[in-house]
């Protein structure tokens, strides 16, 4: 009986001492994640966290997982929110597109908001504690400066979108703070937001260095960067719509980066220019790696149907017929030459080069989508990928990536500033507040005279004329790249081109046509539409109501 | 496990499922053969020697009827027989004047008679009034249910094994008041159903904490337990689960197993062959109706093009006639590419027996289902296998082993199930599967449902392997009557291994002009194989020490212990990928691609659904008393401490108290209230907690993710970058629950049974994440929303009350029968979550129950352009589209007119109906599943995108259709005015229904045709699973808590889920 005690004993001592001798038994430590501690003190850990400020938060669906500024190469482009293509396959862009825009269906333009605040916020808590860090003092006042035009950028997002925002300064808003504090709602007026994002891009430009280096990769900010975004800024400022700044001041901003003599227009093809990530023309732009950080595979997602792409963004008609002829002239000039049953030809070369047309080549085949039975039309394979508009996106493609494998794919840089805009803006600002001087005329004309372009030099134009010139120009040049949205909305022209059908092209066989084919205009998306409550984006439902009504929404909108 | 483990690291590990079972075999085969010689000669005489005296007698129930089968054995050996067909009875025995005879029969009370040199003994068994003297498993410990005073609902194992579906969780449905089992998928391996108790009652978690054989959250859990090895089943609702604390507050699922009695070894063998089938699918559009919707989209896009813009009335036609099937096939993607029905077998051997002092059970059981996919890869294939041995070492000192081993075997194609039903559902029927020469189609979207289901692409196959152990001891301290020790050490552990291949394949697409067949690719990446392998080991150790004290004083009845209790999970994961395999012969991470960038991996010490390690330590302790077994009272006390919470609000306090009268014990109502035989009221109070949370929420997260790309001079790479990913919130804690239930229980007229509960539940403190925090704080919720940056705060609230009743009857007798109902009413109200101060007070969540749905009133169609022009619309309304009421009178159409829906996704009212016959040799039960006040979203992927419901195909409106009862079609129903633009009530379906969810008949041979065969009992039964739904939903089955989260989000589905199955099932049990 003894021995069953010593069993017993023995068995309960052993639970009990199992259980008692580790005091720290409910203290663990997380093996996946970082400590505040370790971001205030290891400047290697801190400047990580300062670079991922270049990208933000997936906020919604068919939205990436690490999204940059603006939309970038997601699957419908922000193009699709324009007159230069429509999504096929929808995936909340009709809803703009349609006029249907409004607090509580924002469709895919519903995130800017929330994510540049975020934004803001991540720069500010950095700009917070910087000071504290073992930096050296030249490192810590680049990326300051670095900070600050990550944060400029975010607010720029904000004004072009929504107007006079909330200015944060340096806060950093905190979940124990008062978050119905009117701070947090009070929208700056348009001219007050625009000023202190230039002033801040200022401080930016002097803290950056101009070039990229070993040091100071490429991908991140330079003071061309902090110069160039400042231009934007205030070529929009100088705008109608804004009416927030001065055509001087504009093209003073883009003659600072002119000045810096460090870019020049890319003379290796304009279709190449897109695919290459080294070259003097790109001021600003975002690098991508194959796999691992990869942007969606565009040829993918735009590719024709019959190659197996998804037909995603599809460029319209109304984008077609604004590329003039080679010899400079508008189609509906009808000295221009245009046949509009044999219309791809002798179009200016960045047609070729941005849009897939029928009968263009591509890879090793041509596209064809004539009915009956043209291979990517809706008769061929997997029909519900045939455009709707009757055009692919040939901009920004690689054709050295496999179409239908995507492993080596998504790897294209996204540029958000180049020095054809610079000439752009400069040239526009220029014209407006002089008129069409020498320094106009030299802005476009190289533009349109670089080789692979090699369009008619323009001369002896109007103001009137050389701003329409400039704005044609502008579109042309700078398809797909997230202008047009607010090139429409600042020149308060979107009432009018925005109002224009969605049109695309129906094409049929002819042979008695010299190209074999009938062409027929026709609608691709019914009901589009532009209400003037749409010159600014409606700021989201959920955010008024989180202000309990405090935050004032952009005009014409009901909540 | 050992074994387990040995094998799978072995080059065989495919062989280690049978190889496990033919050892499990072999080990019951020596059961069986040490125990034989009594069974072979039971009947016989030799084995005592020559002065055997007979005895003889006959069994007869209170009636004076016969008992046959009824068990006679002498008491501390094991010999033993069983009556016959007549109730009679004769054994041997060395010496009538010592020893006892033994007489069990279920349902019947345990008679012991002294034998005193008698040589004929006949015996009337008493049938037990179960609901008195029965025990009911309670957290830590047991009770008789007659003292219970806690909200106990008990289900036999055998009700649950009389499911034919192999998931334990999918029996539960209209057998236990207040819990709801709601099945989603019928997917062989995933078949589980939500299992929640008396409906939700937190935004936050609603999980219901498992313990089995006494281990709290048990790896493995409740859904592939074999149901063979269930003894019982305790539903903890109220108060009486605080007793686990922490993780009580959703209510505790206690398992008990089966544990071997004295006698001789009975071995038992269980066979079912099942055939299952959806409940329903949906009718899709066939293709002349599918290509004029084709028409008619394109029409509303483009009204200038006319009326056959995709399809000529000719080529409709050919759809139709089928004269041209290459180019113009009629597909009907459910037939073609589903079976009839799937096969699915379950058996299962059980040994069980021994002597007073060492007893055992053991079992071991297979079951394998198949997909219902033709040529599918999909399978499901389980081996498990038990031992529960106790045995008394010395006088007053107990141990017990439990040992459980499983092995999950799940297949599948490299396309999830929910995609290929998305892809059935959505394939154009105006697309074939194959040409006619049989070579595969492109399909639709690059998918061929007809393909994907197959190995085509590659196959995943992931087994698990569980294994959980538990030693018990208990010690009955000497010198002190009542007292006692008792601990156990359980050691859980699983490993899930994931292999997925994935094999490109090649489609064809032909075209007609040039009588060609293009092949393409797909599958694979960049037209090569790859491959993926996965590993997760989870482990938990729990142990437990318990002191406990039962006595009896006089009339004052004792029962109280005082525990200590730790346990420790642990996660471990890592992946592995190799891209571009040069060829498909060999599916091994070493055989794959050559470049660097071929070969990929990760880890984590978590699992795929944020589980971290965690460690939780307990202090329980619970005292009952009673006088006389009349007033009844009862405390419980738990103080819990968990590591997923700063120091300092690690520790919760979880106390209860419960009190019951049983009214029938007092002489006056026993003498004046004759026809009532037990009648108790009882009460219940406590606080539970609910911790289950992601950890480290008490500080700043900072994680890695690398995605920002930069170029220093030597080509662009990826930097190592960090993202703040949650907020601190430094005082997490609990969540807390308050749980009131008040109840009577009454048996009446002997054979009526009656229970009815009312309850109410307080929880507050819920860990909720805000989502009223304004953006331009910065502080804003990623897109997925279980990785919110906020952190969980402790800031809900939510009430719920209702109440449960449960009515039977048992009717005894030669046709003896049984009827049982159950109904319970659970109603939850939000009393704070955070919501926008701005939101309008109507649309408010707060006030209404969880999970309703915010939508337009849909109160008819647009049938003319006068008619849309003088009614309020939403801009790109046409005639056709959905009329949404002005709720708020302001002329238009905006967010303000949407208006919260009256039910959730979970019933508010649940009920069952169980009903038991037996006549002669012939035994049925019948159970009905039901629930009301529940309502579902689900809007098909339907347009351009894909193909349409015939409900709505045949009834859209259209202008040759302009009476039609569905709003026009449109290129994608997810984004149109009338679809997922306006999320609205037309959309929402009332998910009542009425379920025959479970029969079984049985006809059991005569015992003595069996006798001969060495048989002890054969019984040969039907049965069936989902057989017959009553219910109002059109399209699709309405069990389940969404559509399907696979497109619009969680909360409004698109109803592409692999269909629940209906099964009908053949089966035997032989007892030797």
């Amino acid at each position: 009986m003894k021995s069953i005690k010593y069993i017993t004993g023995c068995l309960a001592l052993c639970v009990v001492f199992m259980t008692s001798c580790k005091k720290d038994f409910l203290s663990l430590t997380s093996t996946d994640k970082i400590s505040n501690a370790s971001i205030l003190s290891d400047t290697s850990l801190f400047e990580a966290y300062v670079i991922n400020r270049y990208i933000g938060v997936k906020l919604q669906d068919k939205e990436d997982d690490d999204t940059g500024f603006g939309r970038g190469f997601q699957w419908a482009l922000w193009s699709s929110l324009t007159d230069e293509s429509i999504y096929n396959n929808n995936d909340n862009t009709w809803v703009i597109q349609q006029g249907q825009l409004a607090p509580n269906n924002l469709g895919d333009a519903g995130t800017i908001w929330a994510r540049s605040y975020r934004g803001i916020r991540e720069c500010n808590y950095a700009l917070s504690v910087i000071n504290g860090l073992p930096l050296s003092a030249g490192h810590k006042n680049k990326l300051i400066g670095e900070l600050e035009f990550i944060r400029a950028f975010r607010y720029q997002d904000l004004i072009r979108n929504y107007g006079g925002i909330v200015l944060m300064g340096d806060k950093v808003t905190e979940l124990t703070d008062n978050l119905q504090d009117p701070s947090l709602f009070n929208r700056a007026s348009i001219t007050e937001s625009i000023t202190y994002a230039s002033s801040q891009l200022d401080d930016a430009a002097s803290r950056l260095p101009v070039d990229n280096s070993s040091s100071w990769a490429l991908g991140r900010a330079t003071k061309g960067a902090a110069l160039a975004l400042k231009s934007r800024l205030l070529l929009y400022a100088a705008s109608p719509l804004y009416n927030a700044g001065t055509w001087q001041a504009a093209a003073a901003a883009a003659k600072a980066v002119m000045d810096l003599g460090k870019y020049s227009l890319f003379q290796g093809g304009y279709g190449q220019l897109f695919l290459t990530p080294n070259s003097n023309e790109i001021i600003f732009e975002r690098l991508f790696y194959p796999v691992t950080a990869a942007h969606l595979p565009i040829e993918l997602d735009n590719g024709p149907n019959s190659y197996g792409g998804y037909g995603g963004n599809v460029p319209l008609q109304n984008m077609v017929d604004a590329y003039p002829m080679s010899n400079g002239k508008s189609i509906t000039d009808p000295a221009s030459g245009y046949d509009s049953q044999n219309p791809y030809v002798n179009r200016d070369p960045r047609f070729y080069a941005t849009i897939l047309y029928n009968g263009a080549p591509y890879r090793d085949n041509v596209v064809q989508v004539f009915l009956p039975g043209g291979k990517d039309s809706n008769q061929g394979p997997n029909p519900q990928n045939a455009s709707k508009t009757g055009y692919y996106l040939r901009k920004f493609a690689n054709d050295a990536y496999s179409i239908t494998n995507s492993s080596e794919a998504g790897a294209q840089p996204w540029i958000y500033f180049r020095y054809a805009e610079i000439l752009l803006n400069y040239a526009e600002a220029q014209n407006e507040a002089v008129g069409p001087d020498a320094s106009v005329y030299q802005a476009i004309n190289a533009i349109r005279q670089r080789s692979s372009v090699n369009m008619p030099a323009l001369s002896g134009l109007s103001q009137d004329d050389m701003r329409t010139a400039i704005r044609n120009e502008r579109r042309i040049e700078l398809a797909f790249e997230e202008h047009r949205f607010y090139d429409v909305r600042r020149w308060k022209i979107a009432e009018q081109t925005e109002n224009v059908p969605a049109y695309g092209i129906a094409v049929g066989i002819n042979a008695a046509n010299p190209s074999g084919y009938s062409y027929a205009q026709k609608v691709a998306l019914t009901g589009r539409a532009f209400q003037p409550q749409h010159y600014w984006l409606p700021i989201p439902l959920t955010e008024i109501q989180a202000s309990n009504g405090q935050l004032k929404q952009n005009p014409f909108y009901t909540n | 496990m050992e074994l387990n483990l040995h094998v799978k690291d072995s080059p065989h590990w495919k062989r280690s499922p049978r190889f496990f079972l033919l050892i499990a075999s072999i080990a019951i085969a020596c059961l069986i053969t040490c125990q034989m010689p009594s069974v072979a000669f039971a009947n016989g005489s030799k084995v005592l020697g020559a002065q055997d005296v007979k005895i003889s007698g006959k069994v007869t129930d209170e009636k004076g009827e016969t008992l046959p089968g009824v068990s006679v054995t002498l008491k501390g050996t094991s010999t033993g027989v069983v009556t016959d067909i007549n109730g009679k009875f004769s054994l041997n025995v060395a010496d009538a004047s010592l020893g006892t005879l033994v007489f069990t029969y279920i349902g019947y009370v345990t008679q012991e008679v002294p034998l005193k040199g008698q040589t004929t003994i006949n015996v009337q068994l008493q049938a037990d009034s179960k609901s008195l003297n029965e025990v009911v498993v309670v957290g830590y410990g047991t009770q008789k249910k007659a003292t219970l005073t806690g909200s106990i609902s008990v289900v036999k194992g055998g009700d649950l094994a009389k499911s034919p579906q192999p998931n334990v969780s999918s029996s539960f449905a209209g057998r236990v008041p207040g819990l709801i089992a709601s099945n989603g998928s019928g997917e062989p391996g995933y078949d589980g159903s939500n299992i929640s108790i008396r409906g939700l009652a937190t935004t936050g978690s609603n999980s219901v904490l498992i313990v089995v054989d006494g281990i709290p959250g048990q790896i493995g859990g409740l859904e592939r337990l074999d149901p063979n090895d269930i003894e019982s089943v305790s539903v903890l609702k109220d108060a009486s689960a605080a007793v686990y604390g922490n993780r009580a507050a959703n209510g505790v699922i206690l398992i008990t197993t089966k544990h071997g009695k004295t006698g001789k070894a009975a071995i038992s063998y269980n066979f079912n062959e099942g055939f299952s089938s959806p409940t329903r699918l949906p009718k899709l559009a066939d293709a002349p109706t599918y290509a004029q919707i084709l028409n008619d989209i394109s029409y509303y896009d483009n009204p200038a093009g006319g009326f056959n813009q995709a399809y000529s009335a000719d080529q409709i036609q050919k759809f139709r006639d089928g004269s041209d099937p290459i180019n113009y096939p009629n597909t009907n993607w459910e037939k073609l590419t589903l079976k009839n029905y799937a096969l699915q077998n379950q058996q299962n051997v059980t040994v069980a027996g021994g002597s007073d002092d060492v007893k055992y059970y053991t079992s071991v059981g297979i079951t394998s289902q198949d997909g219902i996919f033709k040529n599918g890869a999909t399978k499901y294939n389980q081996y498990n296998f038990r031992a529960n041995i106790d045995a008394t070492v010395a006088k007053g000192f107990k141990i017990g082993l439990s040992l459980q081993g499983r092995e999950e075997d799940r297949k599948f194609p490299t396309t999830s199930a929910a995609n290929n039903f998305r892809g059935i559902y959505r394939g154009y029927p105006t697309t074939a599967a194959f040409y006619p020469n049989g070579l595969p189609t492109v399909g639709f979207d690059n998918t061929n449902p007809a393909v994907t289901p197959t190995s085509a692409g590659g196959t995943t196959s992931n087994p698990t392997q569980t294994f959980n152990g538990i030693l018990k001891a208990s010690y009955d301290i000497p010198g002190v009557e009542g007292l006692s020790l008792d601990g156990f050490f359980s050691a859980d552990k699983t490993g899930v291994f994931n292999k997925t291949f994935n094999t490109p394949y090649t489609v064809y697409t032909y075209n007609s002009a040039t009588n060609i067949y293009t092949p393409s690719t797909q599958g694979g990446s960049n037209g090569r194989p790859y491959l993926y392998e996965s590993q997760l080991n989870q482990a938990l150790i729990t142990s437990n020490i318990k002191l406990n004290f039962v006595r009896q004083l006089g009339k004052n009845n004792i029962n109280a212990f005082v525990a200590y209790e730790q346990s420790q999970n642990t996660y471990n994961f890592f992946w592995a990928q190799r891209n571009n395999f040069p060829t498909a012969t060999t599916p091994e991470l070493s055989q794959g691609g050559s470049a660097p960038s071929d070969a990929t991996n990760g880890g984590s010490s978590s699992d795929n659904n944020g589980n971290y390690n965690y460690n939780r330590r307990s202090v329980i302790s619970r005292l009952a008393y009673n006088y006389d077994e009349k007033y009844l009272l009862e405390a419980q006390f738990r103080a819990d401490g968990s590591s997923l919470f700063a120091q300092g609000h690690q520790w919760g306090y979880f106390p209860s108290i419960s009190a019951g009268y049983r009214i029938s014990k007092e002489n006056w109502f026993h003498d004046k209230v004759k026809f009532i035989d037990d009648l108790k009221i009882r009460a219940s109070y406590g606080v539970l907690g609910d911790d289950n949370i992601a950890p480290y929420q008490y500080i700043n997260n900072y994680t890695f993710n690398n995605s920002v790309v930069l170029d220093n001079g030597s080509g662009a790479t990826p930097q190592p970058g960090i993202d703040l990913t949650k907020l601190a919130n430094p005082n997490i804690t609990w969540e807390t629950a308050k749980k009131t239930d008040i109840g009577i229980n009454a048996v009446f007229l002997k054979n009526f049974t009656f229970e009815g509960i009312y309850f109410r539940q307080v929880r507050s403190n819920i860990l909720a994440y805000r989502t009223s925090v304004p953006g331009s704080s910065g502080i804003v919720n990623p897109y997925d929303v279980t990785k919110p940056l906020v952190p969980a705060e402790n800031i809900g609230k939510v009430n719920s009350a209702g109440f449960e009743a449960t009515l039977g009857y048992n009717h005894p007798g030669t046709f003896s029968w049984g009827v049982s109902g159950n109904f319970t009413y659970a109603k939850s109200k939000i009393i704070y979550i955070d919501e926008a101060p701005g939101v309008l007070s109507y649309q408010r969540q707060t006030g209404n129950p969880l999970n309703t749905y915010l939508l337009y009133q849909a109160t008819g169609i647009f049938r003319s352009q006068a008619q849309l022009n003088n009614t309020p619309h939403v801009p790109g309304a046409q005639v056709g589209d959905l009329i949404y009421a002005d709720v708020n009178n302001d002329g238009q159409i905006t967010a303000a007119d949407q208006e919260r829906s009256k039910y959730g996704n979970i019933p508010q009212i649940t009920y069952g109906l169980n009903l038991t016959a037996a006549y002669k040799n012939f035994d049925l039960s019948v159970l009905f599943a039901g629930q009301a006040e529940v309502s579902q979203y689900v809007l098909p992927e339907s347009g351009v995108i894909g193909n349409f419901y015939s409900s709505w195909a045949n009834n859209a409106w259209s202008p040759s259709n302009p009476n039609g009862s569905y709003p026009k079609v449109s290129d994608r129903a997810s984004s149109a005015v009338s679809g997922g633009l306006y999320n609205s009530t037309f959309w929402l379906n009332d998910a009542s229904f009425l379920r025959l969810k479970n029969v079984q008949l049985g006809y059991t041979l005569s015992a003595q045709m069996l006798s001969r065969l060495h048989i002890k009992g054969l019984r040969i039964f039907v049965s069936g699973f989902n057989l017959l739904t009553f219910t109002k939903v059109k399209d699709y089955d309405p069990e389940g808590t969404n559509g399907s989260g696979q497109f619009g989000g969680a909360q409004y589905g698109s109803g592409q889920f692999y269909p629940q199955q209906k099964i009908i099932n053949l089966g035997a049990n032989i007892k030797f």
